[in-house]
């Protein structure tokens, strides 16, 4: 029996906003437990929440990011439960009228381009943050009522690779939107995946198991990809699969069975009453949208017409800051694929080296660039570009200072200057003719080298291992 | 509309997290009895699905929306002088098994 | 002199004049309070406020507040000072905060004395369900009848003399209904033009902050502090605010105002329909044109259920905050659920629970449409109605209760036509969270009776006005336990 899969991804962001989505309370990491605490945040009787115009303008610009249908008018709903990490008793969120609605995002498959479907995006806020120990749970609210966004795509993925790739698309729009760092290792971006299968041709959907605590976009791949190999397993052994929620457990690499799925839980959602609905008018949304900042497939388009590859846009655009610092340098670099190519082999290799970010580098990126530039137009060589780029590193210099203290100098690259040395090289070096004739390429590195050495650096390899040739040639 | 019975009553409460005394559910049984014949007064009026549901008792509608500029939080001594479990600056609990 | 019988107005000219200082008159007022054999209070703030009140030494004329003392209900958030909301379960809570109107009323240099009673987490109407017991009424020293609820203690502290207002919320009536039993000027305004910042929520959309005074103008210069947009409360209103009592004085004549049909026609006692009868003719012969309303008799009768089906699904909500784990006692467990439980289960009263078992079955999924979106619904249609006879009539009236404050021991038949209808019409007011007011009309046995306008939303100077214009027919504005009158009608 051959399967298909069936997955459908909930995906909540942390909105990196100055203050919390209802309560003024500044929404920043602070180590201290509860010094970041507005009586809201933890349900202080009589205290009310308005609505953060941040988190609202941010949930439009991704909204309109994944193409949805934006709703004028906000109106929010209580979901009521209890639980230790939720102070109110019950949580405020958009059940009835989400902001955003029926739009796609689109991913690369094996296939080509394939857009996934998107239900609903909606505003809603953060739980406080329960640090367990061996016998007590302690509590901390300075992430109670932090901005979320919640993504629920429509079930429309078929494997742990698409799976993967659209939460990376999600990823790369709220980071790119500037609403949330996006990164599954801090938890800013979190995501529960919903797997069923079912034999190729049947209509019904399967039973569907909920996955949960999934810490990287590669855990997703893997989680769902072990999900669906379990299930078939379960149906070929003519088990059922069973509606539960399961925890990815890195360590074994597999699903752990949380808890079985009884009936679902009754949340009693009824309409907030203690916010007004809210118009938003067609300026305010459309100007959210004209602000908003560029777009990573926007981004990548615009690199890959500058000349980078694929790989190389992707690696840049892979971190905010990173891309921001290439961005930096753009306008002043005469060839941006070789800005990319030094941020990202010598910068990169600088920064891991010294345990450094790119955020702390004191070299800002058109001082790069103008690297870049002096090594085009001087033709150094690029080894001589990376002694002037570590100087500058090192010693915070100016680049046309780090050349003259490194006594470079423009190479030679005119036939006459290197034809002297070729022929010197040549006449001290009789068995390295007979070798390369003899079919030994070696030879004729060797005797670059040795036409490198006796110019010290100032003649162009490659016009000179040109020259060899045709000397060698003559003789 | 579920049955209202002392079973029924019980779960709700318990989800509520409160038990109730045994008595107490005798008389809630009670006070369902009349809410079932008042609530049949709403069911002899006519046109009443017209109505959408009300939760805001006449249009209010806003543009407002705060701005998003942090103000000075609650001091932590402030924020956790009324919780009676405490430990290390936070609010300690026996421990949640998820 | 007891400077603490004058009305408001007159208190102030005192003040102004240096005839009494806010310092004395505050610790007149205290001594009273504690004093008191009402039970109208949760806690005496003795020392904030004879420090604050001491520091009030250059009276500001233009200000009626200048040093005035009064209470607040127990559900307001006041900051270091504890709050309870009559209930166990809020037991030591210390806020953090202060409500906005708290702020406000302080900005002016009123005095806040101390925290009244209430039916516990406002949730009752008889001013006998709060943790402390019963509050009484001061006009009855046999202390047999009800003061009302839930603002009980803050009604009790205005009809005892002891301060000139105090602060209360109505969420079904629960201020005007009060005024009645206990002869005072109960005022709600319309849905948010008083901020509900720092009100312990009972009911949201229903909820109102609401205030007693002894007269109409001191209501409508109260208003004048307090009302205006919050950015705290998201529901407070953009509307610009007025000067409530300009209107005060000027002629009613040519006013319309609506008597409610159904209410009249469930009044059983025939005393309380003469009275009324008077107060329409005081208003005809003022040049008041009265029509008479019908807003259905199924729906008048169903204002009950509609009323306690939506207020208990709300409330069930908003008071899940309240587990012990933030604040209130903490019980220890074995879990987090046996905490939360403990502290519930002991905090809260048996007839809290029940409503929150009520609240909570009317939420649940199988149940919402039949119960809670149909209660909604049915609000909508009574909303509806109220608001096209407000297009007939400018003004609607009714007796505030069917008659004298009720005994302890009376029951009331919870199906009768004059308890679902005469006895809890004044929800009206905060189905379509419009201005509402209750004066007193008559009294019987020195026990008052009140009488109650509801005018369109946002045109609270001209119900000012009108209410104004009657209580000078009635003779008893300024009418307190200490200060009983005749009246005229």
């Amino acid at each position: 029996m051959n399967f298909e899969a069936i997955i459908g991804l909930e995906i909540h962001v942390e909105q990196k906003t100055a203050s919390k989505m209802f309560s003024s309370a500044p929404n920043s990491f602070s180590r201290e437990p509860n010094t970041q605490v507005m009586p809201l945040d933890m349900a202080f009787p009589g205290t009310m929440p308005t609505v953060n115009k941040q988190a609202v303008i941010n949930a439009i610009r991704v909204a309109n990011a994944l193409h949805m249908e934006i709703d004028h008018v906000l109106t929010f709903d209580r979901k009521n439960y209890f639980y230790s990490d939720l102070p109110k008793g019950f949580q405020i969120t958009q059940q009835f009228h989400p902001i955003g609605r029926n739009g796609y995002v689109e991913v690369d498959t094996s296939l080509g381009k394939k857009r996934i479907g998107i239900e609903r995006i909606h505003m809603e806020e953060d739980t406080c943050k329960q640090e367990h120990f061996l016998d007590y749970t302690l509590l901390d609210y300075n992430r109670a009522g932090v901005p979320l966004i919640e993504i629920v795509s429509l079930p429309e993925m078929s494997s742990g690779l698409e799976a993967r790739e659209y939460a990376e698309a999600i990823r790369n729009i709220v980071v790119y939107t500037n609403t949330s760092d996006g990164k599954m290792e801090e938890g800013s971006l979190r995501c529960d995946c919903n797997i069923s299968i079912r034999p190729i041709g049947q209509k019904e959907f399967g039973t569907k198991v909920e996955v949960k605590n999934i810490n990287s976009f590669k855990n997703i791949e893997l989680a769902v990809d072990y999900e669906i190999k379990r299930q078939s397993k379960l149906i070929l052994s003519g088990s059922k699969v069973e509606q539960e929620t399961r925890r990815w457990d890195e360590s074994s690499s597999r699903t752990i069975l949380m808890r079985k799925k009884t009936d679902a839980v009754d949340y009693k959602y009824f309409c907030e009453p203690n916010i007004a609905p809210i118009r938003l008018s067609d300026e305010f949304v459309n100007h959210a949208i004209e602000t908003c900042p560029e777009l990573y497939d926007s981004k990548k388009e615009r690199y890959l017409s500058l000349g980078l590859t694929v790989s190389d846009a992707e690696i840049i655009l892979s971190s905010k800051s990173l891309a921001s610092y290439f961005e930096s340098g753009l306008s002043s670099v005469k060839n941006a694929k070789s800005l990319a190519n030094f941020l990202i082999v010598e910068i990169n290799a600088y920064l891991n080296k010294n345990g450094k970010k790119i955020e702390d580098l004191q070299m800002k990126c058109p001082t790069l660039s103008e690297i870049v530039n002096m090594g085009e137009e001087d033709k150094l060589t690029h080894k001589q570009c990376v002694d002037i780029l570590n100087r500058v590193l090192e010693t915070n210099v100016s680049p046309k200072l780090a050349k003259e203290q490194l006594n470079i100098v423009s190479q030679a690259s005119d036939d006459a200057t290197i034809l002297e040395f070729v022929t010197k090289v040549l006449d001290a070096n009789p068995q390295s003719i007979i070798d390369f004739k003899a079919g030994k390429d070696r030879a004729l590195g060797f005797l670059v080298g040795q036409i490198m050495k006796e110019s010290k650096g100032k003649v162009n390899p490659a016009a000179a291992s040109k020259l060899l040739k045709e000397e060698i040639a003559k003789r | 509309m579920k049955e209202v019975n002392k079973e029924v009553l019980v779960d709700a409460a318990s989800r509520l997290l409160f038990s109730m005394e045994e008595r107490e559910y005798d008389t809630l049984l009670e006070e369902f009895k009349i809410l079932k014949i008042q609530m049949e007064k709403i069911g002899k009026i006519e046109g009443l699905d017209e109505y959408p549901p009300m939760t805001f008792p006449f249009p209010c509608e806003v543009d407002f929306l705060r701005e998003d500029v942090p103000s000075k939080p609650l001091s932590r001594d402030e924020a956790l002088r009324n919780a009676g479990s405490k430990q290390d600056n936070q609010i300690k609990l026996p421990k949640v098994v998820k | 002199m007891d400077y603490l019988d004058l009305p408001l107005l007159e208190l102030h000219k005192a003040l102004v004049n240096k005839e009494v200082t806010p310092f004395d008159l505050a610790k007149e007022a205290l001594n009273r309070a504690h004093r008191d054999e009402n039970n109208a209070f949760e806690y005496l703030c003795d020392e904030e406020a004879l420090s604050f009140a001491k520091t009030l030494t250059e009276p500001e004329e233009d200000n009626v507040l200048w040093g005035i003392p009064y209470f607040a209900k127990d559900n307001f958030s006041t900051k270091d000072i504890p709050t309870c909301a009559s209930s166990d379960i809020l037991s030591g809570y210390v806020p953090v905060y202060d409500a906005t109107v708290i702020e406000l009323l302080r900005d002016k240099k009123a005095v806040l004395l101390g925290k009244t009673t209430l039916d516990e987490l406002a949730m009752g109407g008889t001013g006998m369900t709060g943790h402390l017991g019963i509050t009484y009424n001061p006009f009855d020293p046999s202390k047999e009848r009800m003061v009302g609820g839930s603002s009980c203690g803050s009604a009790a502290s205005v009809a005892a003399s002891i301060v000139p207002f105090a602060l209360g919320s109505d969420t079904g009536d629960s201020v005007r209904k009060p005024a009645s039993l206990a002869g005072l000027v109960g005022f709600k305004p319309t849905w948010g033009r008083i901020s509900r910042y720092g009100l312990f929520p009972f009911a949201p959309s229903l909820d109102h902050v609401a205030y007693f005074s002894r007269d109409v103008i001191s209501s409508a210069l109260i208003l004048d502090v307090l009302a205006g947009r919050d950015e705290k409360d998201a529901t407070s209103s953009f509307v610009p605010v007025e000067k409530y009592e300009e209107n005060i004085g000027k002629p009613i004549k040519g006013m319309k105002v609506g008597i409610i049909k159904e209410v009249y026609d469930s009044l059983s006692n025939q005393a309380t329909k003469k009275h009324f009868d008077s107060a329409i003719e005081a208003l005809k012969n003022s040049g008041v044109e009265i029509k008479e309303i019908s807003l259905g008799h199924d729906l008048m009768e169903s204002l009950y259920a509609t009323y306690f089906v939506i207020s208990c699904a709300e409330a069930t909500s908003n008071n899940a905050n309240l587990d012990g784990i933030k604040f209130g006692p903490y019980r220890a467990g074995n879990s987090y659920e046996e905490v939360m439980n403990k502290a519930r289960t002991q905090g809260f009263s048996e007839l809290i629970k029940r409503r929150f078992v009520i609240g909570s079955y009317c939420l649940m999924k199988e149940n919402q449409d039949e119960l809670f979106l149909r209660a909604q619904k049915n609000r909508a249609k009574i909303v509806d109605e109220v608001n096209k006879a407000l297009k007939e009539v400018d003004f609607l009236i009714a007796m505030a209760a069917p008659g004298i404050a009720p005994k302890f021991t009376q029951k009331s038949d919870k199906l009768s036509r004059e308890y679902l209808i005469a006895d809890n019409h004044l929800c009206i007011g905060n189905f379509a969270g419009l201005p509402s007011i209750t004066i007193p009309l008559y009294l019987e046995n020195d026990m008052p009776v009140g009488i109650n306008f509801t005018g369109r939303a946002f045109e609270e100077k001209e119900l000012f006005q009108i209410a104004a214009a009657l209580e000078k027919e009635t003779g008893l504005a300024g009418l307190s336990a200490k200060n009983k009158k005749e009246g005229n009608l």
